[in-house]
Formats: structure tokens, C-alpha cells, sequence
């Protein structure tokens, strides 16, 4: 469903990824592990467009993405939960729901007729965001925001969805049932990459794994396997 | 000096500055989808005003003329987008703020090669016969502008608050990136921001030509005192700029009449000054405005 192949992507002068390849394939959970700064959020950033990577192919449901600007490639069907969220601070958390279906729905009226039955699933998915529906996101809390972020890119009805970091900064709790979230979306079928620092969690959901180190591909494989490398467990599990 | 004189200075002035408060709502929609102004907006005014003048001599109804006009400020505004903006801002400079000068002065030398140096009077089917309620005379062209500016504003207002392509302005301010994943285009939408302050500017000019003639320098002060406006009420405070104008057009008009018509441009010079140094953000604003 998605294949990078020798990207490379960088900015400005400082190269940050040196030819990574890896695929997500239909319906799987794919992880993405790494220390900080070695490349991840960049190789998402790549992958959605939001810098154009130097080198290398990137593919999307067979076609050829990385030469197009991020607002084309959500069109094909990607959604990135960017890390540390990014809501629409000055927005409802409704309004924030529907942008997420910019997409698909008409851009002028009807729209929330259209959205209706996309909006009642995320708001079922998440009850807290139901309640506050008129709050402006940027008065919820950290975990809120994480689950409106999350609510905004179900609501693009994605072929792929790539997860940032959504633990970051959560109360243990939070944490919980962020992936628990992650875990029903796997069983509806969605096709995720997910990136994590902390990479237990990740690796307890996805069906493969990748872990990335100064902006390469170190080691790749299964969740099994991965947790029996002594390297990886050292280094990301310890 | 009575009561009643001066309560109609204060009327007029502030009708007048609803023009103002109009071309400040201009600067405000480029200003919300990309953080540029268009500083030629004056020129847009003008041209626009022109091009109305050019479709009544020939003969074309007032309303189709109002609609021909707005038109024609939508193009552009779009115009200026492309040959002034879009470059400089895909390169993340300033490149615009010379740009749009520039374009501007392109456009007033092109006022006066079609349309000559000459102010020529703006006519219209709405009447100048003051109309008298508590003592104060209003015409019915003042009210044709306040209704103007209104309609406008409310319109686009609504169509930013009630429209999903509308919201997406509101989306591409608060954070670009973010817009960009939800297929939101930044450029595209940057287009709409530029031809929705085209439309704004035509509509100031179409509203102000019966009262102030129509001339390549029109719209010289005009721009100032907008400008000062759009900087006392902040670069997004929407509805802040109606009262501002109203305040400064009222100020204005007392300045004038009590200090001489030579004094008539201090109060909105003074209050630029001002705000750059006391609130940079604006009265009723939230950002800065950097490096303008
Ligand atoms: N906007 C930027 N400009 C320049 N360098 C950047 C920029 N963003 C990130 N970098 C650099 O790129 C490298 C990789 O950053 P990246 O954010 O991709 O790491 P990460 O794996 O996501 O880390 P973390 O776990 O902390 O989120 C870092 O060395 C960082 O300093
Ligand atoms: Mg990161």
C-alpha cells in the first residue's frame, strides 16, 4: 500500500535520511522505531509531503507521490497525525472533525449533512470529543487533543494512516487508551505506519517493524524477532 | 457652535470611515491565509473605480456596472497574487512587500495613460439630497456605502463561517502544515484570499467615486488611513476595523472642521504612529505584524 524506496530527505543543508526503504503493506500495522533525532517524524514528513524528498520513490496504492505537495498526496488517501498534534487551536472541535474531511466533502454547503455519519463514528470512537463538540481545540487537554487529531484523520477516510509519536507527553492512562484506539482501527482494517519512541507499545500492536538510527535502517523484522534482538531490546526496550 | 453641527461631523466622518474600515478588511483576508498584504491595494481601488466610470459611459446599467467592477477588482486581485506574491512566498521572503509596491505604481501609471491625470465626477442613480432625521442630514449615498460595506463584509464573514472552504481560511492561519494534511491547498486558497481583497478594494472604490471623483491619486490617502486602521485593530480582528474606521472617520472629520482641512490626514498618521508603538498587535488583535 506504501513503499519507500532509498529515500533520502533532509533540510536545507543537513541531510537527515540516507536512503530508507520500507513498505506498509493493505490492513497491516507497521512500526517505526528510533532514538530521538533519528529521522522519523522527517521520514513521515517526507512521506506526506510536507518536505520534498532529495531522492528515492515513494508509492501510495501504486502511484508515485513524492514529487507532490502535501495537500495532493492527503487527496490520494494519506493522513498524518503530525506529531505534537497540531489542531486547529482557534477552531471547534467539530470544525476540526469536518476539515478532516476537506477532501471528500462539498467545500460549500451540505457539508455537515454529508459528514454526519463519518463524525458519529469518531464521536463514538471518541465519547470525550462527543461532549465537547463545540470547544475550541485548543483549550482541550494534551490527551484530548491527541484523540481529536486521531478523530480529524479517520475522518479523511484514508488508505494509510501515519501515527507521529500519539503517546507523547500522555499520562500512562491516556496512553492506554490511545492504543487502545490504535488497536480498534487495526481491527476495522486500517492500514498504519506508527512511530514511537517508546517502542513496547508499538511493537505489542504492529505486524512489523523497522527501526531507524541516524537516518538509516538498522534492523527490520517481526515483533518476535525484534524482541529477542539483543540490540533492539537494549537499546529501545530496556 | 451647536450641538447638532457637530453631531453631523461625527456622522459623516464615521460613514466615511467605514470605507476605511472596508480597505482594512481587505488587507485582513490576504493577511489570514498567508501573512502578506497586498500594499497596492490603494491602485486596485482606484482601478477598479476607473474601470466602473468606463462601463457607465458606456452605457451599461448601475447594477450591472456595481457587478462588472467587482468582477474586474477580483481579477486583479488575483492578478497581484500571481505576479507579486506567489513567488516570494514559495521562497519564504519578504519579497512581497516590494512587489506588491511595485505593482502598485505599475498600476498607476497605467491609470493615467488610459484614463489621464484628470479627477472626473462618478455618476450614479443614488441621490446626494441629504435626508434630515434629528436635525442631521444624511444622504442617501452615505447610506448606499455603509449598506455597502456591510453587505460585503457580512458576506464574506459568512462565507468564512459557514462554508467548509471558508473554515480552511480559518485553517491555513492557524497553522499551515496542518492544513496541508487535511488537502487543504495553500496556494489555492491564498488565490481566493487575494481575489476575495480585490472584490473588497472595487467595491471601497465603486462606494467612494460619487463622493470623492475618480482620479489616479484617489485612493493616496485613502490607503493610509486604511492601513492605520488595519494596524490599530489588528491584522485579524475582523469586525475590530468597523469601529476603528468608525473612530477615525469621526476624529477625522472633527480635526478638519476645527483645525482646518490641512489637518484633515494627522489624526490617522497620529494614530498609525500610536499603535506601532504602544500595541503593535492591534486594539483588538492576537499576532504581530513583523517587518511591515
Ligand atoms: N526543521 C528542521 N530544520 C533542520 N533540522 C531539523 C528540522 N527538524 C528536524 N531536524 C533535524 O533532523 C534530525 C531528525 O529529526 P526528526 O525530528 O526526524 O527526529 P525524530 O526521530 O522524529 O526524533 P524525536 O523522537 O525526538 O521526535 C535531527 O537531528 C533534527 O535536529
Ligand atoms: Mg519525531
Amino acid at each position: 500500500m506504501l513503499i519507500c524506496e532509498q529515500v533520502h530527505a533532509g533540510y536545507g543543508n543537513v541531510r537527515v535520511l540516507h536512503g530508507i526503504s520500507f513498505a506498509v503493506q493493505a490492513g497491516k500495522v507497521v512500526a517505526l522505531i528510533g532514538a530521538n533525532g533519528a529521522g522519523k517524524t522527517t521520514a513521515m514528513r517526507a512521506i506526506s509531503g510536507l518536505i520534498g524528498p532529495d531522492q528515492g520513490s515513494i508509492m501510495l496504492d501504486r502511484q508515485p507521490i513524492h514529487h507532490l505537495e502535501a495537500a495532493r498526496i492527503a487527496h490520494l488517501g494519506l493522513a498524518h497525525v503530525p506529531e505534537g498534534r497540531h489542531v486547529f487551536a482557534p477552531l471547534t472541535v467539530e470544525d476540526n472533525l469536518l476539515l478532516g474531511a476537506y477532501g471528500w466533502l462539498p467545500r460549500l454547503f451540505g457539508f455537515r449533512r454529508k459528514a454526519a455519519q463519518e463524525m458519529d463514528r469518531v464521536m463514538q470512537l471518541f465519547p470525550k470529543l462527543a461532549e465537547r463538540r463545540r470547544q475550541l481545540a485548543g483549550t482541550l487537554s494534551g490527551g484530548e487533543q491527541q484523540m481529536l487529531a486521531i478523530g480529524r484523520a479517520i475522518m479523511a477516510r484514508p488508505k494509510v494512516m501515519l501515527l507521529d509519536e500519539p503517546s507523547m507527553g500522555l499520562a500512562p492512562v491516556i496512553v492506554q487508551e490511545v492504543f487502545s484506539i490504535i488497536r480498534r482501527l487495526k481491527d476495522q482494517g486500517m492500514t498504519l505506519l506508527l512511530v514511537e519512541q517508546f517502542a513496547s507499545h508499538a511493537l505489542a500492536v504492529a505486524d512489523y517493524a523497522y527501526v531507524l538510527e541516524r537516518g538509516r535502517i538498522v534492523v527490520q523484522g517481526y515483533p518476535e524477532e525484534l524482541m529477542k534482538n539483543e540490540q533492539v531490546v537494549t537499546a529501545y526496550l530496556g | 457652535m451647536n450641538r447638532t453641527m457637530i453631531l453631523q461631523m461625527i456622522v459623516s466622518g464615521a460613514l466615511m470611515g467605514q470605507v476605511y474600515a472596508l480597505i482594512a478588511y481587505g488587507f485582513q483576508l490576504t493577511y489570514a491565509t498567508s501573512k502578506s498584504i497586498n500594499f497596492g491595494q490603494g491602485e486596485l481601488v482606484m482601478l477598479s473605480a476607473f474601470f466602473s466610470l468606463t462601463l457607465i459611459n458606456w452605457g451599461i446599467a448601475y447594477p450591472l456596472v456595481v457587478v462588472g467592477g467587482l468582477l474586474f477588482g477580483a481579477v486583479l486581485g488575483l492578478f497581484v497574487e500571481r505576479a507579486g506574491v506567489r513567488l516570494a512566498l514559495e521562497q519564504k521572503s519578504e519579497g512581497w512587500i516590494l512587489l506588491t509596491i511595485i505593482l502598485g505604481l505599475f498600476g498607476f501609471s497605467t491609470a493615467e495613460n488610459i484614463w489621464g491625470r484628470d479627477d472626473r465626477p462618478f455618476p450614479t442613480p443614488i441621490s446626494s439630497d441629504p435626508i434630515h432625521i434629528f436635525g442631521i442630514g444624511i444622504t442617501p449615498l452615505e447610506v448606499s456605502v455603509i449598506l455597502g460595506v456591510f453587505a460585503v463584509m457580512g458576506l464574506i464573514e459568512g462565507f468564512k463561517r459557514y462554508t467548509l472552504l471558508g473554515k480552511a481560511f480559518a485553517a491555513l492561519a492557524a497553522d499551515r502544515d496542518a492544513a496541508g494534511l487535511m488537502g487543504i491547498s495553500a496556494t489555492r486558497t491564498i488565490m481566493l484570499s487575494y481575489a476575495l481583497s480585490g472584490f473588497v478594494s472595487a467595491m471601497a472604490g465603486i462606494l467612494i467615486a460619487p463622493i470623492t471623483t475618480v482620479g489616479p491619486t484617489m485612493a493616496s490617502t485613502l490607503i493610509l488611513k486604511a492601513f492605520s486602521v488595519a494596524v490599530v485593530a489588528g491584522l485579524d480582528s475582523g469586525f475590530g476595523v468597523v469601529i476603528t474606521g468608525l473612530v477615525l472617520g469621526a476624529i477625522e472629520s472633527l480635526t478638519s472642521f476645527f483645525l482646518g482641512s490641512g489637518w484633515r490626514e494627522a489624526p490617522g498618521l497620529l494614530l498609525l504612529i500610536l499603535a506601532l508603538a504602544v500595541r503593535p498587535t492591534g486594539l483588538f488583535g492576537k499576532t504581530t505584524i513583523r517587518k511591515v
